[in-house]
Parts: structure tokens; sequence; C-alpha cells
């Protein structure tokens, strides 16, 4: 244990030596000293020792080992009944998200299969119809850039008159 | 004289053999860090039964979270950032109805006379530090107690809050000018000490 006198004479503002601060936590009249001398140091009176706890640190842990040993023992009765419902849980969510996630495919890929369906029953009939409707006869047509050639007829008494224009600027809807 | 090899294992150790589920090291280590743990708890709080319950919370806390520690870092770093998160945790819920509390109390202090004489004895000090420290945020308060009480380095407590060394420096620096100027306002005489320098 440090004398006073030692403790007065080596004593400073803003101390943090160790047996200087002992001290210090121990001796009211060098506390007095060190106060008047640098007041800041005067709350550094009250630390250092361990303070035991109410009813003693063997109560204390009794207290803390039974508080733990009730939770292990709930964590063991516990987890399995949390587990099974977790789980039960988590394949419910799975179930569901898969059935309502292939739900939504069926009704996208009926969406996506039954317009085309649709296309090809229309394209048979229209394919068909390009081929028995004739285009509107041309009854006159002129452009400096055309080539017309006339088709001869090789019946003598049909009056169809066949022309082939081929000509760059031809529209097309004609 | 044969050197006997210490029957102790350190923190670290104990750990160890904790994670392989041995209740006794546990029982071990609350044993070795009772004492500190509620002093720290104490002198923050500043109430024993309180800091008893506290205390006891931390170590239970500490036996849930056990397998998060990083044993590359100081245990009772480790230990004391857990202290000091549920310490300030429990004075933020409990703050309000305190300032009620010390309201009152600050009325009758005033009286104080301040021409006495001035002993500055540990004792009073305990008493006037629980008085005057209730203006300090709870960070403020848990900074300055690890570092006038429990003398640890602004470093080192900057370690275990997970915040810059110079937080932590301005947090000790607004807490000496707020206590400072609740010893003004209730304990006068103490107030001298500082015109006085």
């Amino acid at each position: 244990m440090m004398a006073c006198s030692d403790f007065r004479a080596q004593f400073q503002a803003g101390t943090d030596d160790a047996a200087l601060l002992r001290h210090l936590r121990t001796c009211d009249p060098c506390l007095d000293y060190a106060a008047h001398s640098d007041p800041d140091v005067m709350f550094r009176a009250i630390g250092g020792d361990e303070i035991v706890p109410p009813g003693g640190i063997d109560a204390f842990v009794a207290d803390v080992m039974h508080t733990v040993r009730l939770r292990g023992a709930e964590g063991v009765i516990a987890p399995p009944a949390s587990t099974w419902h977790r789980r039960l849980a988590i394949a419910a969510t799975l179930a569901i998200g898969i059935s309502g996630a292939s739900l939504v495919y069926q009704v996208e890929h009926r969406a996506r299969v039954a317009p085309a369906q649709s296309v090809a029953a229309v394209r048979h009939p229209v394919e068909r119809q390009i081929t028995l409707t004739t285009k509107p006869a041309v009854q006159a047509y002129s452009s400096p850039n055309a080539t017309i050639v006339e088709v001869p007829s090789e019946t003598p008494n049909d009056n169809t008159q066949i022309v082939m224009i081929v000509d760059e600027n031809l529209p097309a809807d004609l | 004289m044969i050197p006997t090899q210490s029957a102790e294992p350190d923190d670290r150790e104990l750990v160890r053999t904790i994670r392989e589920g041995s209740s006794d090291a546990f029982e071990q280590l609350v044993r070795r860090k009772t004492s500190k743990v509620y002093a720290l708890c104490y002198r923050v709080i500043g109430n024993s039964e309180d800091a008893k319950d506290i205390a006891q919370l931390v170590f239970i806390k500490l036996w849930e979270n056990l397998e998060k520690y990083d044993s590359q870092f100081a245990f009772d770093t480790w230990l004391y950032r857990m202290v000091t998160n549920v310490a300030i945790d429990f004075m933020r819920s409990r703050q309000s109805r305190d300032n009620a509390v010390n309201s009152n109390l600050r009325l009758v202090k005033t009286a104080t006379e301040p021409e006495q004489a001035l002993i500055v004895q540990r004792k009073e000090i305990d008493n006037v530090f629980a008085d005057i420290s209730t203006v300090l945020s709870p960070k403020q308060k848990t900074i300055f107690v690890m570092n006038q009480m429990e003398d640890l380095p602004s470093v080192e407590i900057a370690k275990i809050l997970g915040c810059r060394e110079s937080t932590v420096r301005n947090h000790l620096f607004n807490a000496r000018k707020l206590m400072q100027r609740q010893l003004q306002k209730r304990y006068p005489e103490y107030a001298q000490l500082w015109r006085s320098q």
C-alpha cells in the first residue's frame, strides 16, 4: 500500500497510474487532497473495486445457472414441437407456391396455345380463298418503265386476256 | 520447488469447453466474471436490485449467444459490449420515469449551503454521482463509468461500443460538462472546486 506522502508527491492531474488510483480509492484524506488539486479526479474514487451482488456471488451464480438449465430444458422439449410446426408451415407454403405457379403456368400456356390454334384454323380457308379469288382485271396501265407482255389465249372462244406487267413501281395491291 | 501448472483455464479455453457442452465450465465463467459485470451494471444503473437483474440477464444472453463469440477478440471486450447494450437498453426504458423523480430531488438539493468547508469523501461522492449522473444519457453515463471507474482507456471503450475513439472522447467531454453544470445547481460546494482552479 502506497504511503500518503508518496501519493501526494506523485499525484498529478489526469493521472491514470494504477497505484495512485488504488490509493485514491481507499484513502479519504488523499482523495480530498487530490480533488482540491484536480476536481476531475473526484469521481475516479468511486471505481476500482469489484462489487458483490446482493445475496452474494454463490446465490447469484446459482440463480443464473438455474435459469440457464430451465431454458436449456425448455429448449430440449420445445424445439421438436416448434421444428415440426415450422416444417409443416414450410411444406404448406411450398405446396401452395408450387400449385399456384403451375396454375399460372397452365393459364398462360393455354392463352398462348389457343390463339395459335385459331390462327391455324383461320389460315386454311384463307389459303383456299387466295387460290380461288381472282384479282380485279386491269383495264389500263401506263408507265414508262413497265414491260407489258400480252399472253395469247390458247382456246379460240376464250374472252380472257392475260397480260403480264413487269414494273418496279407496280402497286402491290394490283 | 516444482512449479505447478495453473489449473485455471483462461477465458477462451472456458468458452471452448462450454461450446462442447459443459455447463460446469459456464458456471466457472459466471463465477469469474460476476463481480466485474455486476460492478459495471451497478455503477451504470445505480440501483443494486436492478443491477443484479441486469447482470443475470447479461449472463443468460451470454449463454444463448456464446456461439457468436469470435475467439480472436478479447473475451472481456465482447462481454462488456453485452453488458453495455443490456444496461443502456434498460436505462433508456427507465429514463422517462426517473426524470420526474429527479426534478423533485433537484429542488431539495438546491438548498445545500455552499459556504460549508468541503471535505471530499468517497461515500459522499458516491451519492453525488448517483444524483447528478441522471442528467447524462445512458450512453454518456456508460462511457463515463467505464473510463473513470473501470479505468478502461477510450480506445478500449471504442472497441466495446463499436464506435470511434473520438466519439468516446466527445461523450466524456460532454458528460463532464453536464455534470459540472449539475454540480453547480445541486452541489455548489463541489462546483467550487472547479472554480478555484
